[in-house]
Formats: structure tokens, sequence, C-alpha cells
């Protein structure tokens, strides 16, 4: 499976919230850095546990890839947008129910074997908080209707 | 900075090179505050989108989205005066043989004037980013996308206010 399929089928099923499939497109050893929340660790527990958590704070998730590109070394590239719906606290915000839509970008880096290796996540977390009515930094479980 | 992510010697397409160079070179010129450099090193009609760049107006929000010539170098400029100790360190480059670059780069600075909401305590800053770009055949950035955490930012400079 050529990198860029890996990366489709990932998005996929992000979407979806299938961290099984997700995994199974992995080296038993693969990395992931959700840059923003300074989480840095094993896929297979903190990419897992994050990737569970926003399925289950946002069960409308629709994941739009925006721009994908593979680079020489394999390194899949990808602009997408997650939007969808809170209906569970996340992140240790509150619920509000707020529609949420927020730019992101992906880097997945593809072994030989065609296996993702290591994932690197990018976005703005003040937008997401913003979006989900939060006012202060120090105080992020207030939010503001 | 890791030339880990740079392929060298045979196998690399000049178009591959050609791009890797002009974004270095546009972060060299970054680095030495040459924004006129920053701005030659792309097309006319270069696109540009700060994605984390929002400012909250009385009746809209206003986006770090247009062009390099325009609202890029207005920003970069803006930058560059409230942390005229700007600096950059591109920690990861690669490219493919369309003029696709992803580079991630350490941003750092230390505040000597307002930006946007964040007054001024004279803080340090050190902030990763991911930058996608895309050069033309003739080496030139035709368009300029970043990414980072305004969270992270905001708190090295001792601002809480999310707008």
């Amino acid at each position: 499976m050529s990198a860029r399929s890996l990366a489709e089928n990932f998005f996929s099923y992000l979407q979806a919230g299938e961290v099984g499939d997700i995994l199974d497109l992995m080296t038993p050893d693969a990395t992931v850095s959700l840059v923003p929340l300074n989480r840095h660790g094993p896929m297979a527990t903190d990419g897992a546990a994050y990737v569970r958590e926003l399925v289950r704070s946002f069960p409308d998730l629709v994941v739009r890839v925006r721009r994908l590109f593979v680079t020489a070394d394999n390194t899949a590239v990808a602009e997408i947008t997650i939007e969808g719906t809170q209906a569970d606290d996340f992140l240790t915000v509150v619920n509000q129910e707020k529609h949420v839509e927020l730019d992101q970008a992906w880097m997945l880096k593809v072994t030989p074997a065609d296996r993702i290796s290591a994932v690197t996540a990018y976005w703005d977390q003040n937008q997401l908080y913003r979006r989900l009515g939060v006012k202060r930094l120090d105080k992020i479980t207030i939010t503001a209707g | 900075m890791t030339t880990t992510a740079i392929r060298g010697g045979p196998g690399v397409t000049p178009r591959e090179s050609g791009a890797a160079a002009a974004v270095l070179a546009f972060f060299d010129a970054y680095r030495v505050h040459d924004v006129e450099g920053m701005v030659d090193l792309c097309t006319d009609g270069a696109d540009f989108r700060y994605v984390p760049f929002e400012v909250r107006g009385r009746q809209r929000v206003l986006h770090g989205e247009g062009k390099v010539r325009t609202i890029g170098k207005v920003i970069w400029t803006t930058l560059i005066d409230a942390f005229p100790d700007l600096n950059n360190d591109v920690t990861s480059l690669r490219a493919d043989e369309h003029g696709n670059v992803v580079a991630e780069v350490s941003v750092n600075g230390t505040q000597a004037r307002p930006f946007g909401i964040i007054a001024c305590t004279g803080g340090h800053f050190e902030l990763p980013h991911l930058f996608l770009f895309h050069v033309t055949g003739d080496g030139l950035i035709d368009d300029v996308v970043a990414y980072w955490d305004n969270v992270v930012w905001k708190r090295q400079l001792g601002c809480v206010e999310v707008d």
C-alpha cells in the first residue's frame, strides 16, 4: 500500500474512531507527537487514548483531507479539517454542545514495509478553546456560553 | 539543523533540491530579518496562510490569509518589530518531486513591544512551527502555510486570555 493510501486510510479510520484499524496500519513501536498537547509517546497508548477521547467527545466527527503529498523519504503530509459537535467533555473542557471546525497538519512517516512508524500533528489549541467557549487559558474548565 | 530528512546524492531530483534550497533561503532571510529578501523568494501572487492567526474584531474575525506581498509582509514585519531578536532553527525539511516542502521550524524571540492581545512583559518564547510550502519549477515559492499553537506561545509570554 502506498504512503498516500495509508494516509487516506488513517484519516478515514480517525473519522470512524477505529483505533484497532489505525494501529493495524502502524509498526508495533510507532510513536505519536501531538505537539499542542505536549503528548509524545507510543501510538498504541498515547495516540489511541487521544483518538478515543476525540470520537467520544465528538461522535459526529468528520475528517476532511484538504491537501496530501508524500515527500521523498516516504512521509505523508496532510492538511486536514476536523469538524464535529461536542457531546462530552474534551481535554478538560466542559461540554456546551459547540460545533467545532479546526484545521490541522499531520505528518505520517512510512517504512519501506508500508507501515506508519511515526505520527506528528500540529494545530492551534487556542483556536480549539475559542470554538469551545473557553475564555481563559488558566481556567480551561470555565467556559462562556 | 538536522539534515536527516534531507536526501543528498544520486536520486535527488532537481525539483526536490531546488524546492528545498528555496525554503532554506527563505528561513535564512527570515533569520536576518530581511523581509524584502523573503518576499523576493516568492512569486508576485504567492498565497499566504498563517492558520492560527485570528484576530477578533467587533464585527468579524480577521484571518492571517491572503497574499505574501500584502498580509504576509505585514505580519512578518510586525513580528520582527515586536520581537527584535526573532530567530528560527529549521529542525527538519522534506520535499517531494512536485515542489511541495514541509519544514519543522523552532521559532524563538524576546518580546519588546505588544503583539496583538499579548501585552509586553519582556518574555521569551520558543515555539515549534510546521511550515508547508509550494515552490514553482522556477524555484520561487508560490504558497506559504504555517501551523503553531498559540496557547504555548501565550503562556510563555504571560498572556492567559483566549481572545
